[in-house]
């Protein structure tokens, strides 16, 4: 598959975009945007509609700060600019970490965003900037150098370690729809095996979850292709060994994922939990039988996610459900290497992904070599066929005659509010939204 | 050399007057604006927006057969997924089967912004045009480009030599104007300088012949269609409903309405300049093409204002139908409409009358429908206009005499819009589209102030937005549940401040 240098319908935004995204769903953190002003607008609008609905928050949206620089400040430089708007900033919006995140234009008219927020940090106010231009990266990388900023950079540890406190990273909030929903099952799992767990990004996180950080004792990587330099880089400064697994979505990755994670910390119950939850978890679904394997409801599967999603929903679809994957394509980019960790684990599926993000370009694989069904006898067409993808996938799906469902960025013909997908709960609301996509045509 | 001339097109800072930060009341902001120092205010603290790049991608998106090449960082096109939704709502509503909107972005690296993305964009035009077959292709120029050096014309200037498609250049880097309405001359200036406003022969018509003895019968006709015929700019804010019951009123009066541009087609624009009058339906959105048009074709333009609320319905038809000698059927057009839309309005008003209402979004929108609202007994607050500029003079003017003691601002931002709703608590608030969701969390309940979905124009559309209020105000537990439960990111002393004690004045 050639690489086009260019992007159909790029499925991400950029680094300022995925910045914004994981600030706006921090406690008490408040962005300063050092860019136009319509940077920050933009990127909030796109995944406060992309990511299913998601919204706005405390301070961010319309109502995030920026140093809304104009052509005065691109010709003569717009520091002075950004000291004022960070000093209003302090004055009028109540937070505990200002974060001034860059925008392209401020970085290669050079202003030294750095240089002014450490002013105000040495004055004793809790400024820190992290520099987010597009042209560093997409919205992943915005993520990941967010995190660098504030963990890598301006924490410090306080207290002393807690062998029961457990950080997890990876689920990038907005670019992984169910980033609340995800998070807060893994914190109720580990809740279950008696575990404090930091996920910064759900709604029951505090500030405090932040400061605590350094003191966990192991930091859980749920991306086989995000945050390893961030973790690396974590274990250096604070001291905190990193495991990177996958997002356990359903009950067998689930089970997994609490063996490896009690004996990663050397605590025990991991059995007791894994009975309980699957008790729970198959008291639901036996029920389900009878509808799922009356109707036949088995499919050849076409995915189209992001490297997070891939694999973790193939398992899902290939384990539990017994589909039978036809396509995998992944769409962020990705560096090599990421590509071979991902690949890794895709030893035991069928199928091995291909890396794709233009929907014109998969569209056109789905199709090739594969016609679709016009009235002949004998025809071993792609059917039947379920599509999970994004909403750029929708169009394809109808045309194919395929079901379909939106997991993935961007998911707009859905609303996501407590909704995820990880862990037994989201097993089972994953096969609630699946068939439940088209048990609506009945009636 | 006249703006049009150029290949880049003038942000509004340099061809108006315009301001983005204002407190007092209308006859201040005229006296402001005559002495300066509207031109000099400004904030010193800022919150996000939009930019005229976004704006103008919204026009772009509606055009019909096109596909939309972002020169520009990955991040740029962010909102085309949302854009698209709208865009086939517009679609459907008019008729036209859905589309999904084909774009691509050149998501300039780091290479590029050192090395430059001349030769990315011209491959990408390439692609784009090879693989989606267009009719039109827009090539949008943003921040980045336009700060590493890129000649973006130059490369537009070239591609239309080797694409099929129309190859449009659209420049409208945001950093350019922190005001958003320069989006419209941006695209006008695309259109104008780019595509065809003629009719073709043999294509749209055949020409007459001379030696036919029907010629001059003929001839005698066409002239009358055009005499007869106008052009209603749209734009972004403005429906099809709209659209709709200005065409209805129009076609009353005898006169054939064509829309243009957004939701146009290529074969659709080439009759632009077959027709009488050009006609814009907001102060703001037009002047630019409509100049143009002037100048090139010498088609005489309207614009005054906005049809909503009945006495400016009647004016602004009443002008239209002056250019045709038809001012005594518009004033019996009005009587007959007002007379209905009264009637079923009247059910709707006691609940309204007094009612204290804020109203904040596009500038003559805001100022228009303030108008029209205290026409009918409601009591207006506050206005809050997102820009200024000499276009909306009228306007204020407008507010100076009918509602002079109604403080009104220039401001988009959202800390000042949540200040004046906590401090005045208004019943009502008729607010630009974003920001409902803020306004809910402070408990007030409120309607849009426009809506591409909604009708607001003429008689039908103001009927509408009556009935909507109504709706709006007869339950308001949602907003009252959710303000209970909401922290706001303003720290304490701001309350008891001025709401514009961030406006400065720079020397
Ligand atoms: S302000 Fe410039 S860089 Fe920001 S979104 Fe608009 S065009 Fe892009």
């Amino acid at each position: 598959m050639t690489e086009t240098p260019f992007h159909d319908k790029p499925r991400t935004s950029c680094a300022l975009g995925g910045a914004l995204a994981a600030i706006s769903a921090l406690p008490d953190v408040v962005p300063i945007i050092h860019a136009a002003t319509g940077c920050g607008g933009n990127l909030m609008n796109s995944v406060a509609f992309g990511a299913g609905y998601l919204g706005s928050s405390y301070c961010s949206g319309a109502s995030a700060p920026t140093s809304a620089v104009t052509e005065t400040e691109i010709v003569f430089g717009g520091a002075e600019r950004l000291r004022e708007q960070i000093a209003s900033t302090l004055k009028l919006i109540e937070g505990k970490l200002y974060l001034v995140a860059t925008g392209c234009m401020t970085e290669m008219i050079g202003d030294d965003a750095g240089g002014a927020a450490s002013e105000f940090a040495e004055a004793g106010e809790p400024v820190l900037a992290i520099s987010t231009p597009s042209f560093k990266g997409d919205c992943y990388t915005g993520y990941e150098i967010l995190l660098d900023g504030i963990f890598n950079r301006w924490l410090r540890k306080a207290g002393a370690a807690d062998p029961r406190l457990i950080n997890v990273f990876g689920v990038v909030p907005g670019y992984d729809p169910f980033f609340r929903g995800d998070l807060e099952e893994i914190e109720r799992i580990g809740a279950r095996l008696g575990l404090k767990v930091n996920t910064f990004f759900s709604p029951t996180q505090t500030f405090e979850n932040i400061t605590a950080a350094p003191e966990a004792a192991l930091n859980v990587i749920l991306s086989r292709t995000r945050c390893r330099g961030f973790a690396e880089r974590f274990e250096e400064k604070h001291g905190v060994p990193w495991w990177a697994t996958d997002l356990p979505v359903g009950p067998e990755a689930t089970d997994a994922f609490i063996r490896e994670l009690a004996a990663k910390l050397g605590i025990d119950g991991a059995e007791r939990v894994v009975a309980a939850e699957n008790e729970w978890y198959y008291r639901y679904f036996e029920r389900t039988a009878d509808s799922y394997a009356d109707g036949e409801l088995r499919f050849y599967s076409v995915t189209v996610t992001n490297s997070n999603y891939a694999l973790p929903l193939n398992k899902y679809l290939y384990r539990e459900l017994g589909w039978t994957p036809a396509e995998i394509f992944v769409t962020d980019r990705l560096e090599e290497a990421r590509r071979e960790d991902l690949l890794a684990g895709f030893a035991e599926l069928p199928v091995k992904p291909r890396f794709v993000s233009g929907s014109q370009e998969i569209a056109r694989s789905i199709d090739q070599g594969r016609p679709v069904y016009r009235g002949q006898r004998y025809f071993d067409a792609l059917t039947p066929l379920y599509i999970v993808g994004s909403t750029l996938e929708k169009q394809m799906a109808l045309r194919r005659g395929a079901k379909y469902l939106a997991v993935s960025f961007p998911a707009y013909d859905r609303a996501i509010v407590a909704g995820g997908y990880a862990g037994y709960r989201g097993g089972l609301r994953l096969y609630e939204d699946l068939i439940g996509s088209f048990m609506s045509a009945k009636g | 050399m006249s703006y049009y001339e150029q290949r880049i097109p003038p942000v509004r800072d340099q061809r108006l007057q315009l301001a983005d930060s204002f407190s007092g009341c209308a006859g201040e902001l005229l006296e402001c604006q005559k002495e300066g120092c509207l031109m000099r205010k400004s904030r010193s603290f800022w919150q996000t927006n939009a930019c005229q790049m976004s704006l103008t991608l919204m026009m772009a998106a509606t055009v019909a057969g096109s596909v939309i090449v972002m020169h520009a960082p990955g991040g740029c096109g962010a909102q085309l997924l949302a854009i698209n939704v709208q865009s086939n709502k517009g679609r459907a509503q008019r008729g036209q089967p859905p589309a999904p909107l084909n774009w691509i972005s050149t998501d300039l690296s780091e290479a590029d912004v050192i090395g430059g993305g001349e030769r990315k964009l011209e491959a990408a035009i390439a692609y784009a045009d090879r693989e989606f077959r267009p009719e039109i292709i827009f090539v949008v120029s943003t921040c980045a480009p336009n700060i590493i050096g890129d000649d973006v014309a130059e490369v537009v200037e070239r591609a239309k030599s080797t694409a099929a498609a129309k190859v449009v250049g659209l420049h409208c880097p945001g950093f350019k104007s922190r005001v958003v309405a320069s989006a419209y001359d941006a695209f006008y200036h695309g259109l104008l300088r780019d595509i065809p406003f003629e009719p073709e022969a043999w294509k749209d018509y055949v020409p007459l012949d001379p030696s036919d003895p029907r010629y001059e019968m003929e001839q005698a006709k066409e002239n009358y269609q055009k005499a007869h015929t106008v052009n209603l700019w749209n734009a972004t804010s403005i429906g099809y409903q709209d659209e709709d019951e200005i065409k209805r009123l129009l076609s009353a009066l005898g006169l054939n309405t064509r829309i243009f541009a957004e939701y146009a087609s290529l074969d659709e624009f080439r009759q632009i300049s077959r027709a009488a009058l050009n006609i814009s339906m907001c102060n703001v959105h037009d002047d630019y093409m409509l100049k143009f048009l002037e100048e090139k074709y010498g088609m005489p333009y309207y614009i005054a204002g906005m049809p909503i609320g009945f006495s400016e319905t009647r004016r602004w038809l009443g002008g239209i139908a002056a250019r045709f000698g038809l001012e005594k059927e518009a004033a019996r057009l009005a009587d007959h409409e007002e007379k209905l839309a009264a009637e079923a309005i009247k059910p709707y008003l006691p609940a309204l009358q007094g009612k204290r209402v804020l109203i904040s979004g596009g500038v003559v929108r805001a100022g228009t429908e303030a108008a029209a609202l205290a026409e009918l007994g409601m009591e207006i607050i506050g206005v809050k206009a997102y820009h200024y500029d000499e276009n909306a003079q009228p306007i204020f003017e407008e507010l100076a005499a009918k509602l002079p003691a109604v403080h009104v601002s220039v401001s988009n931002q959202a800390f000042e819009l949540t200040h004046q709703i906590r401090t005045l608590k208004p019943d009502l608030v008729v607010t630009h589209s974003g920001t409902h969701g803020l306004v809910a969390k402070l408990g007030a309940p409120s309607v849009q102030l426009f809506s591409a979905d909604g009708a607001f124009f003429g008689y039908g559309g103001f009927y509408q937005l009556m009935r909507k209020i109504h709706f709006a105000l007869g339950n308001v537990n949602y907003q009252e549940r959710l303000a209970g439960h909401v922290r706001q990111p303003y720290k304490d002393w701001y309350w008891s401040a001025d709401t514009y004690s961030c406006i400065k004045e720079e020397s």
